[in-house]
C-alpha cells in the first residue's frame, strides 16, 4: 500500500478502515491496480518517478459521506484531493497535485437535483458531467441550453471551478461566471452554502448570486479551501434560431480595427455568440472547424502559397498580402454567430455587417441559418458545443488520422491571457514564437490566432503534446515554464494549467512581492489549518508543506 | 449506436408498440416471446461511454484512429470487430492508450466492464 508522506502505516491503515465504514468498503481503492486508475492520463511525467500518483481513494455518494472523509483526514492528517469527474486532461486530469494523497472521487455524486425551465437554472452534484444534464435535459423535452466546453464529458461543477469555458453565448461561455449558488463541505467538515443559500430555507439560491456581506464563491475556484459538492448554474432559454455569417478581410493591417469592431459590437451585445477568429491565408482554422480539419484534412495549399508563407515574417509579408488578394484568400475571417428569434438576430446580423463594411472590402457570408431546435442526430454537421450540445470530437487533437500518423499520448495547454488587440495578437506571436524557436518548443511555429472565449480579452490555447520518450517531454516541461515566464515579463499570464506547472504560472501574479500569494496561505492557514485539502492546488500549499514553493 | 440513434430508435419502437397493440394481440405475444438481448447490459455501458468516440463516421475519432491504424486490415468500428477478445478490451479500458484516457471503477465497474468486454467480442469465435 502507498502512503502519503508523514504518515504512519498505523495512522494510514486506521484512516482507510475508517474511510470503508464511512462509504462502504467497495469504494475505497488501495491496491496498486486500482489506484493506478487516477493517475493523469496526460501526465508530461509519463515513465518518470516524478510523475504525481495517489496514494488511495474513496468515492462517497452524499455530502454526508463527504464530511466524515474530511473529519477522518483531519483526525490522522492525510491529505486528501477531490477530483469530481477526473476528466480535466490536459490540466491535470484525475491525479492529485500533492503525491501521496487520497483522491476523493466525486463521481458517484451524479444528481441533477433541479433543472428549472421557468428561471432557467441547474442545481447540479459533481459528479454530473455535460453530458447527462444534457440528456437529463433532452428526456425532459425541456427548452433550456447547457454551455459546454469541448469535450463534454467533464463534470459540469468541475469545469466551472477549473474556470473553464464554452461555446454557446458571452452570458453563459465563462462556466464559473455563470454559475449561481454553492455548497461547500469545508476542511474542518462543516457545510456552508453562499449567496442566498446562506438563508435557511432559501428561496432564490439559484436566483441571486451574491447574497449580502462579502461575496467568496471566488475562492473556492482554482484553489483548495473547500470540497464543492452543489453548484447552480443560470442555462440560456432553447434560442428560435440560430445564424452563422463570415466577416472577411484582405489586409493585413485589417486587424487592429477588425478587433475593434468586434469589441464593440460583442460589448454592446450586437453579437453574442462565439467569434471565431481564423487567418485563412496563414492557414490557421477556426476552432469551430479544427475537428473537421483533423477529420477530413487542412484545405489544400498550392507549393506557391506555402512557400510564401515559409518566407514570411509574423504571417506577413506585401508578397503574401499581394498573393491573398490575388487568390481570393482572405488574410482575416471573423466567425460571427447569433442565438434568437429569427427577425432579431437576421438585424443583429445586418449591424455587424454596417459596422465591418467601414473596413475597405470586407466581404460577408452567410454560413448557416437554422431553425431550433435542431435533431440532435444532426447536430455532428457543426461544431456541437457551439449548439449547446456535448459531444468528444475534441479528441481528434492528438489522435492518430491520416493527417496524423504518430498519435501523442496527450498534450499540455498553454493558455495565456492577452489584450484583446490585433496589436496584441501580433505581439503575442513575436514573443512567444521567438521564445519556442530558442526553446526548441512545437508551439508558435507559425502565425497563431487566439480564442475568443471570454468577453474581454484574447486567450491562446495551444497544445503541447505529451510523448513516449521522457527526454522530449522534459525538454517540453522545461520550456513551457519558460514561456509561462516570458508570458509574465509581458504582462500577460496562463487562466489555468495543470498542477505541475501551477507554481510557475502563480509566480507570474506577483505583484507586490507575491502578495496574491500570500494572501491565498494566510486563507489556507486559516480554513485548512490541518492542510488537509489538495495540498499545492494553485500552488497554495499548507504551513507544514510551504517550503516546497522555494 | 449514438446514444442519439438509441433515442430515435426507443421512440420509434414505442410508436410501433402502440400501433400493434391497436392491431394485433399475437403481434404483442410475439414481441413477448422474444429472446431477451443478452447484451443489453453491455450495449448501455457502450452507448455512454464508448459510442462518441468509437461510433461509425468521420466524427469519432476513436474510429478515424482504427481506421488509420489497422489499414483495412481490421474496421475502424469496434462494433464491427470479430476477433475482440474480452480480455483487451477490459486491458485497454483499464489502461487506456494513445488519448484514450483510462477508465476509473466508479465511471465503468468491474460488472459493467464485464458486460462491455462481452458484448465488444459477441462476434468472437470462443473456440
Amino acid at each position: 500500500m502507498r502512503l502519503p508522506a508523514g504518515v504512519s502505516s498505523t495512522d494510514f491503515a486506521s484512516a482507510i478502515a475508517e474511510f470503508e465504514t464511512a462509504v462502504g468498503r467497495q469504494w475505497v481503492f488501495t491496491s496498486d491496480e486500482d489506484v493506478d486508475l487516477y493517475r493523469d492520463a496526460f501526465s508530461p511525467f509519463l515513465h518518470e518517478p516524478e510523475e504525481l500518483v495517489a496514494s488511495a481513494a474513496v468515492a462517497p455518494v452524499s455530502t454526508e459521506q463527504v464530511q466524515q472523509i474530511v473529519r477522518i483526514a483531519n483526525r490522522y492528517k492525510i491529505p486528501l484531493y477531490p477530483i469530481s469527474t477526473g476528466k480535466n486532461l490536459g490540466y491535470g486530469g484525475s491525479a492529485p497535485a500533492y503525491s501521496g494523497s487520497v483522491v476523493v472521487d466525486l463521481k458517484r455524486m451524479n444528481k441533477v437535483i433541479e433543472v428549472n425551465e421557468a428561471n432557467a437554472f441547474a442545481l447540479v452534484e459533481p459528479g454530473v458531467s455535460y453530458f447527462d444534464l444534457y440528456h437529463h435535459i433532452q428526456e425532459r423535452k425541456l427548452k433550456v441550453w447547457i454551455d459546454c466546453p469541448d469535450p463534454g464529458w467533464g463534470s459540469v461543477i468541475g469545469n466551472a471551478l477549473d474556470r473553464g469555458g464554452g461555446y454557446t453565448t458571452a452570458n453563459y461561455r465563462n462556466h464559473f461566471d455563470s454559475h449561481c449558488g454553492m455548497e461547500i463541505v469545508l476542511p474542518n467538515g462543516e457545510l456552508l452554502r453562499t449567496g442566498m443559500g446562506a438563508i435557511p430555507n432559501a428561496k432564490t439560491w439559484q436566483q441571486y448570486k451574491s447574497g449580502c456581506g462579502p461575496w467568496i464563491d471566488g475562492i473556492f475556484s482554482q484553489s483548495n479551501f473547500g470540497i464543492v459538492t452543489k453548484m447552480g448554474f443560470w442555462l440560456m432559454p432553447e434560442p428560435e434560431a440560430y445564424l452563422r455569417g463570415t466577416v472577411s478581410l484582405s489586409r493585413y493591417g485589417d486587424l487592429a480595427p477588425m478587433v475593434e469592431t468586434l469589441n464593440y459590437l460583442e460589448n454592446a451585445r450586437i453579437t453574442a455568440g462565439f467569434p471565431d477568429i481564423a487567418s485563412p491565408l496563414n492557414g490557421y482554422p477556426p476552432i469551430g472547424q479544427v475537428q473537421l480539419w483533423n477529420e477530413t484534412g487542412p484545405p489544400t495549399m498550392i507549393d506557391e502559397h506555402r512557400q510564401l508563407l515559409a518566407s514570411a515574417k509574423l504571417g506577413y509579408s506585401p508578397e503574401l498580402e499581394a498573393y491573398g488578394i490575388k487568390s481570393g484568400i482572405p488574410y482575416w475571417q471573423l466567425w460571427l454567430s447569433f442565438h434568437g428569434p429569427a427577425e432579431v438576430i437576421e438585424a443583429q446580423w445586418q449591424a455587424a455587417q454596417r459596422h465591418f463594411s467601414k473596413l475597405e472590402g470586407a466581404k460577408f457570408r452567410v454560413v448557416d441559418r437554422i431553425k431550433l431546435p435542431i435533431d440532435p442526430a444532426k447536430a455532428d454537421a457543426y461544431h456541437e458545443p457551439e449548439l449547446g450540445v456535448p459531444a468528444l470530437r475534441a479528441f481528434s487533437i492528438g489522435a492518430r488520422s491520416p493527417w496524423n500518423p504518430t498519435p501523442s499520448k496527450g498534450h499540455m495547454w498553454f493558455s495565456p491571457i492577452v489584450p484583446r488587440t490585433g496589436e496584441a495578437i501580433i505581439e503575442a506571436n513575436r514573443v512567444f514564437s521567438a521564445a519556442a524557436r530558442e526553446l526548441d518548443m512545437p508551439l508558435f511555429q507559425s502565425f497563431c490566432m487566439p480564442a475568443c472565449f471570454w468577453e474581454r480579452c484574447f486567450i491562446f490555447i495551444l497544445a503541447t503534446p505529451v510523448t513516449e520518450a521522457p527526454a522530449t517531454n522534459k525538454r517540453y516541461r522545461e520550456g513551457f515554464k519558460k514561456l509561462i515566464a516570458v508570458g509574465g515579463q509581458h504582462g500577460w499570464g496562463e487562466y489555468r494549467t495543470a498542477p505541475v506547472f501551477q507554481k510557475s504560472v502563480m509566480d507570474v501574479y506577483s505583484f507586490n512581492e507575491h502578495a496574491l500569494q500570500r494572501f491565498h496561505e494566510t486563507l489556507k492557514d486559516a480554513i485548512d489549518p490541518n492542510g488537509i485539502m489538495s495540498p499545492g492546488r494553485y500552488a497554495i500549499w499548507p504551513k507544514h508543506l510551504r517550503e516546497k514553493r522555494t | 449506436m449514438s446514444r442519439r440513434a438509441e433515442l430515435r430508435v426507443m421512440k420509434g419502437s414505442a410508436l410501433a408498440g402502440l400501433l400493434l397493440a391497436g392491431l394485433t394481440l399475437a403481434g404483442a405475444a410475439a414481441r413477448a416471446d422474444a429472446p431477451p438481448d443478452p447484451h443489453a447490459a453491455g450495449r448501455v455501458v457502450y452507448t455512454k461511454w464508448c459510442a462518441p468516440c468509437h461510433d461509425p463516421g468521420v466524427t469519432h475519432p476513436g474510429t478515424n484512429a482504427l481506421t488509420v491504424k489497422y489499414q483495412g486490415i481490421k474496421p475502424g468500428v469496434l462494433l464491427e470487430w470479430k476477433d475482440l477478445q474480452p480480455e483487451t478490451v477490459k486491458y485497454l479500458v483499464r489502461h487506456g492508450i494513445s488519448v484514450m484516457p483510462q477508465f476509473r471503477k466508479t465511471e465503468i465497474s468491474d460488472a459493467e466492464l464485464e458486460a462491455l468486454a462481452k458484448f465488444l467480442s459477441r462476434n468472437t469465435p470462443t473456440h
